[in-house]
């Protein structure tokens, strides 16, 4: 038996007259690695931020471990707490050092003591080998740096799944790889990961299915090989054709 | 009265002068937190409120507060009588008008994915602003908050209409005693700067660097 960790059933997410999010129907399950690909503005951003909890979606249910989060009366603060979320654009808090932005979340949501939240922190920042830029303020760290503590900050909570929406989108060309490399590890360690990104690759290479989503929906879900050998849509394939500047037959 | 002596005379109002101004500026920041606050994240009916008071508050003159408090209110209700607090109160009341809009432009450059980064954290609005906003807003805030202070300041002069022994008052009782106006205003005048720009100008230089140095 499978166990479902997120879920969203036929999800719409409408922003005045513009539909970001046009039903969407998506699971999640435990220890799986599921990559959205797809154009920018085709709705992946937006779908994600709606399985964080972070954007109540127009119309449509999240399934948060079998239960229907909007329907009942849960604590959608508790919920989000075992949702990890690494953004695109760097999200650290710029007043603490990335030792105490891996911590406000420990001492402040889980309540944990001092010691044990930094035990716990320094923990997570040496899984993504930052742990000797511990008392460096995101200022004086790299972008992929900040990232990485990005990725320390929600692996420190335990969460039971992490979405990464385009975690190396604005990053340089040579700052990619170590937030890719970073990401690699937690999925060959059996992290839930719901991740949309560009790097196709990284895609290929941890994806347990390729979610293609294009105009606000889901336009082919394939397992990597699959997907990337022979797409079954016409605008898979001219998607993959432009991202490879046209590079064909790997 | 030497020179020296009619200088030292004017010194003996900057506890009063500094008092009220520091105490009004407290008043201000009290208040004009949470209004930045409701305005920005109270929803509309308190949003509206917050935005009334910062209109009104930000449009009419101190003077006109004050006078309506002293002579208006101060002839019903009794603790309005006394021109300290009166003039605290006023000065505090419009300050926290300008200290609103001071936070609510601070805030709004902290971003917006900051909120959303600690709340997919979990925690809730509440803790985000406080642990999260608010200390960047303050930092950004600093420099506004020197000028404020500087502002009030200047500003408590008012108040030596209505009585209170601040250094104006002291000024003007000086130039009645020795027939000039030169040195109870010149003299005013220099201790007026340098109450108001270490203030300002330090304020400024700390918060600057603080930002440059956190990226803010």
């Amino acid at each position: 038996m499978v166990a479902r960790v997120l879920e969203g059933l036929d999800v719409w997410k409408v922003y005045g007259k513009t539909v970001a999010v046009a039903g969407v129907t998506i699971g999640i399950n435990k220890g799986e690695t599921k990559v959205i690909i797809g154009p920018s503005g085709s709705g992946k951003s937006t779908l994600l931020r709606c399985l964080g909890l972070l954007e109540r979606p127009t119309k449509g249910r999240i399934l948060f471990e079998g239960t229907d989060v909007y329907a009942s009366k849960l604590d959608l603060s508790k919920l989000r707490a075992k949702i990890g979320f690494v953004f695109q654009d760097p999200s650290l808090f710029r007043h603490l050092t990335a030792l105490d932005n891996v911590k406000l979340g420990l001492r402040r949501v889980l309540g944990l003591s001092e010691d044990e939240a930094r035990r716990k922190a320094l923990e997570a920042l040496r899984l993504v080998r930052m742990e000797e830029w511990a008392d460096h303020y995101p200022a004086q760290l790299s972008g992929g740096q900040q990232q990485r503590v990005g990725i320390a900050r929600a692996i420190a909570m335990d969460p039971d799944i992490i979405i990464f929406d385009e975690p190396t989108a604005s990053l340089d060309i040579e700052l990619k790889w170590e937030v890719i490399e970073v990401m690699r590890d937690l999925a060959k360690r059996g992290t839930t990961m719901l991740v949309a990104t560009h790097e196709l690759h990284f895609a290929r290479e941890v994806a347990d299915e390729i979610i293609f989503m294009d105009h606000g929906k889901i336009v082919e879900v394939a397992p990597p090989e699959e997907f990337f050998k022979r797409p079954k849509t016409e605008r898979a394939r001219r998607f993959m054709a432009r991202l490879l500047g046209g590079v064909t037959g790997w | 009265m030497t020179p020296l002596e009619q200088f030292l005379f004017l010194l003996k109002a900057v506890p009063v002068t500094l008092g009220i101004s520091l105490a009004s500026f407290a008043l201000g920041f009290a208040i004009g937190i949470p209004i930045a606050l409701l305005r920005i994240y109270g929803g509309s009916p308190l949003s509206l409120l917050a935005d009334a008071y910062e209109k009104l508050f930000r449009s009419v003159p101190v003077l006109v507060v004050m006078f309506f408090m002293y002579f208006g209110l101060g002839s019903v209700i009794h603790i309005f009588k006394d021109p300290y607090v009166t003039s605290i109160l006023s000065l505090g009341l419009v300050s926290a008008a300008n200290q609103s809009q001071i936070f609510r432009s601070a805030i709004g450059s902290v971003g917006k994915t900051q909120m959303m980064a600690a709340i997919s954290l979990g925690l809730t609005k509440g803790g985000a602003v406080r642990y999260v906003i608010l200390p960047q807003a303050f930092i950004v805030a600093i420099p506004g908050l020197g000028s404020e202070i500087a502002l009030l300041i200047k500003d408590s002069s008012y108040s030596f209409l209505i009585g209170v022994l601040e250094l104006m008052k002291h000024a003007s009782i000086l130039r009645a005693a020795t027939r000039s106006a030169v040195l109870p205003y010149i003299g005013s005048a220099i201790i007026y700067v340098a109450l108001t720009f270490p203030f300002a100008n330090y304020m400024d230089k700390w918060g600057s660097r603080k930002r440059r140095e956190l990226g803010l």
